[in-house]
């Protein structure tokens, strides 16, 4: 199944703005592999992460524990979180979950880039 | 139309049950939106299962017609412990940070996201039953 498998990729761009693209299964380890990518780039300097979830359908309840408690890393380093491409399901999820209340939802990447002030 | 699978403990099952709820919401003409909500659903309830049931589940996909709408009921079986499902759900997301356990959130996402839930539980059978319906109806 290609939702299983988690395909994930991340960059540090200028002004300490880090971009995680995950697309896939986030489970414990969907979620935990986003979290050592973002403690990663947290270690290099990264305030403020946007987590593309384009391509991710399905996730489940563990794999948002784990993305709150990225939140509240860089909550503690008062640093940013924000979310783009988000399906509707997700979205909602977030929203029981309590991410919404802490980090930013842009509706795709363009979005999110311009609001949160990312060069090109 | 029905769908029955009986699933072992192993990595990864709840996803075959999601692609159940795909192919048969799909089938039904359910939309997107409809059926990936029906999808996180069935993988909270097979997580809960296999985390409490202490064996294989049994996964049940039917179509219902409910006052002339139609309907996927999913049933979720396991021979676990059981539990009190009143007192189960999180009371809701304000305490979220600085909580030490940021887990128990199943229940509550099931039922947020389906039309309709029950669970009957006691112990050596708990039945999680839920429904989506085909249209997003009032």
């Amino acid at each position: 199944m290609n939702e299983e498998h988690l395909k994930l990729s991340k960059d540090l761009l200028s002004h300490g703005v880090g971009v995680i693209a995950a697309a896939g299964y986030i489970n414990n380890e969907g979620g935990q592999a986003i979290a050592d990518a973002a403690m990663e780039l947290m270690g290099q300097g990264c305030g403020t992460l946007l987590i593309d979830l384009e391509g991710t359908r399905i996730i489940n309840s563990i794999g948002v524990s784990i993305l709150l408690e990225i939140m509240e890393k860089l909550l503690e380093e008062r640093g940013r979180l924000a979310f783009c491409n988000l399906t509707p399901t997700i979205a909602k999820t977030f929203e029981i979950m309590g991410l919404v209340q802490y980090a930013s939802i842009y509706p795709d990447r363009q979005t999110a880039r311009a609001e949160l002030g990312i060069q090109t | 139309m029905e769908v029955v699978l009986h699933l072992p403990v192993v990595p990864n099952v709840e996803l075959v049950a999601a692609k159940a709820v795909e192919t048969m919401g799909g089938a039904l003409g359910m939309k997107r939106n409809r059926v990936e909500a029906a999808s996180v659903a069935v993988v909270e309830a097979c997580l809960n299962a296999m985390e409490h049931g202490g064996g294989p589940m049994v996964v049940r996909l039917s179509c219902e017609v409910e006052d002339t709408r139609r309907r996927l009921l999913i049933e979720v079986e396991d021979h676990g412990g059981g539990f009190r499902p009143e007192t189960s759900s999180r009371a809701g997301s304000t305490r979220v940070l600085g909580c030490a356990s940021k887990r128990g959130w199943g229940l509550t996402l099931i039922r947020e996201l389906m039309d309709e839930v029950q669970i009957r539980s006691q112990p050596g059978m708990t039945l999680v039953r839920m429904w989506k319906y085909v249209e997003n109806g009032a």
